[in-house]
């Protein structure tokens, strides 16, 4: 059985914003939207104050508090872990976004370009269909799939694996198999150092980060 | 969880003002309450037999969950895609809500037609049900901490019984019908038990997220307007009422108003000004320095 996660150190990631960059150009973001950024936080109280960078996203839960409440059944899980928006199923409530405690939902209201006319890379970008709907993080489950259907590895080989985790420049993104305990990822989730976010809210988050 | 819990918790990303549902989702709520709990309050004043206030009830109601639901479906995105919202009536309490109020109007029309005790008791738990649906609707929204508290459906319902007795007493004493004291007392224990739950609610929790998120709620304007002006001032005017039932008219209307105009309030501010994104903590230790 196969099951999709991810493993993110802090200790690498420089909040380059690269993963950020590179999931917007993969999946023609409008301007405002962001399905993955670094948050540039600073933590702590002096004299020990440290400058953290914490890339967010979907946590692409196991038990996903946003596929139950939608109402018209548009949210959904794989059963490889994948949560992911039914485009044309989506009536556009933003029930799960009140649902999801990592503001992980976005909503686009209209097309929206940054000119005033839309660049042709824009205009080959567009997607009608994902106006008026929740927008979120898919683990770029097109590459993934195609990548299978192609015989490659997902967080082996790039073209199967995710834009985050194959631009990031320190190598801080790892993307896998949680299933398959010779994957990279596998072996960093179970990793001591290794904690997902919000652990109290109870949705077993399939994103890790290893810190301390 | 424990060890999450009693690990240090690091704010790195702050709660902010969820955008998505604005008036028309305040509207729905406050209709959809104001209509159910109307309902519920005349059929209980009238024994589940038929009166004038349950006509008048049975008339307003239906227009009001039914105008709720049109004002919050032209927030949504896709507002043509309303219909599909009944599909995932096993896991979704806005399907649920949605089905429930339907059948509501359903059976009131029933109960117009065919003036049956069984529809009115039908009516009824109908209404019960919507009120208590839209409870669990924001009950189940884990990412909003002032929302995902389990008293939520009963403060929802409290809230519909509130604002339905606030309508019907409003509406029984303009049209020259003063309630009885029969009714008012049964009305100005509610008020207490409201005033109650509203204040649990309030104070219940002593989870960072949650006292963050309700602060505006229990800011000083905030009571003066919910539980001065929505709960004790009615209590006063109905006890007033009750000492001078030749006042009672005037009274007992503006005591119902004042309900109204509380619930309303109290659920504006539920939503708006309550209704924070849950802040993103971690529990885990930061990564060490290092030299560089």
């Amino acid at each position: 059985m196969t099951r999709w996660g991810m493993a993110i150190d802090l200790h690498r990631c420089v909040g380059c914003q690269t993963c950020t960059i590179a999931c917007k150009q993969e999946h023609g973001l409008p301007p405002g939207t962001a399905w993955r950024f670094v948050a540039d936080c600073e933590v702590g109280e002096y004299p020990d104050v440290r400058r953290l960078f914490l890339p967010l996203q979907c946590m692409h839960c196991a038990d996903p508090p946003c596929v139950p409440v939608c109402p018209t059944g548009a949210s959904r899980q794989r059963e490889d872990g994948i949560v992911w928006i039914h485009y044309d199923a989506c009536v556009g409530c933003g029930y799960c976004a009140m649902a999801c405690p990592y503001q992980a939902r976005h909503f686009v209201a209209h097309p929206a370009g940054y000119f005033e006319q839309p660049t042709p890379s824009e205009a080959a970008q567009a997607r009608p269909g994902r106006h008026g709907v929740m927008t979120k993080c898919t683990f770029c489950k097109e590459r993934v799939d195609d990548g299978l259907a192609r015989g490659l590895r997902p967080g082996v080989d790039a073209d199967a694996t995710p834009m985050c985790a194959v631009a990031c420049i320190a190598g801080a993104i790892v993307f896998g198999d949680l299933d398959d305990a010779s994957s990279t990822v596998a072996r960093l989730a179970a990793d001591p150092r290794a904690q997902a976010l919000l652990p109290e809210c109870g949705t077993d988050p399939r994103v890790y980060y290893l810190g301390d | 969880m424990a060890a999450s819990m009693r690990a240090p918790r690091l704010e790195v990303l702050p709660s902010r003002p969820q955008t998505l549902w604005g008036w028309p989702a305040v509207l729905n709520f406050v209709l959809g309450g104001l209509g159910s709990g109307w309902y519920i309050v005349a059929v209980l004043a009238a024994g589940l037999e038929r009166s004038p206030g349950v006509t008048a009830a049975s008339w307003a109601a239906p227009f009001l969950v039914l105008g709720g639901f049109a004002t919050v479906a032209g927030e949504a995105g896709r507002p043509l895609r309303g219909p599909w919202v009944l599909r995932r009536l096993w896991t979704s309490w806005m399907s649920r809500e949605l089905l429930i109020g339907i059948a509501f109007v359903l059976l009131i029309v029933a109960e117009l037609v065919f003036p049956l005790r069984l529809h009115r008791a039908q009516a009824l738990v109908a209404a019960t049900l919507l009120a208590l649906a839209q409870g669990f609707i924001l009950r189940a929204a884990r990412g909003i901490p002032a929302w995902n508290v389990p008293i939520m459906p009963g403060l929802f319902l409290s809230s519909a019984l509130l604002s339905g007795a606030g309508a019907y007493l409003l509406v029984e004493s303009v049209a020259g019908r003063p309630p009885a004291p029969g009714v008012v007392v049964p009305v100005l224990g509610l008020v207490v038990i409201g005033f109650l739950a509203w204040i649990w609610y309030l104070r219940g929790s002593r989870e960072f997220a949650f006292v963050q998120s309700v602060a505006p709620l229990r800011q000083w304007r905030s009571a003066l307007v919910s539980e001065a002006g929505g709960h004790g001032l009615p209590v006063l005017l109905g006890l007033v009422a009750l000492a001078a039932p030749a006042a009672a008219a005037p009274v007992l209307a503006l005591a119902g108003a004042l309900l109204i105009a509380g619930q309303a309030h109290a659920k504006a501010g539920l939503v708006r000004a309550a209704g924070r994104l849950r802040p993103i903590t971690l529990a885990i230790s930061l990564p060490g320095r290092r030299a560089s």
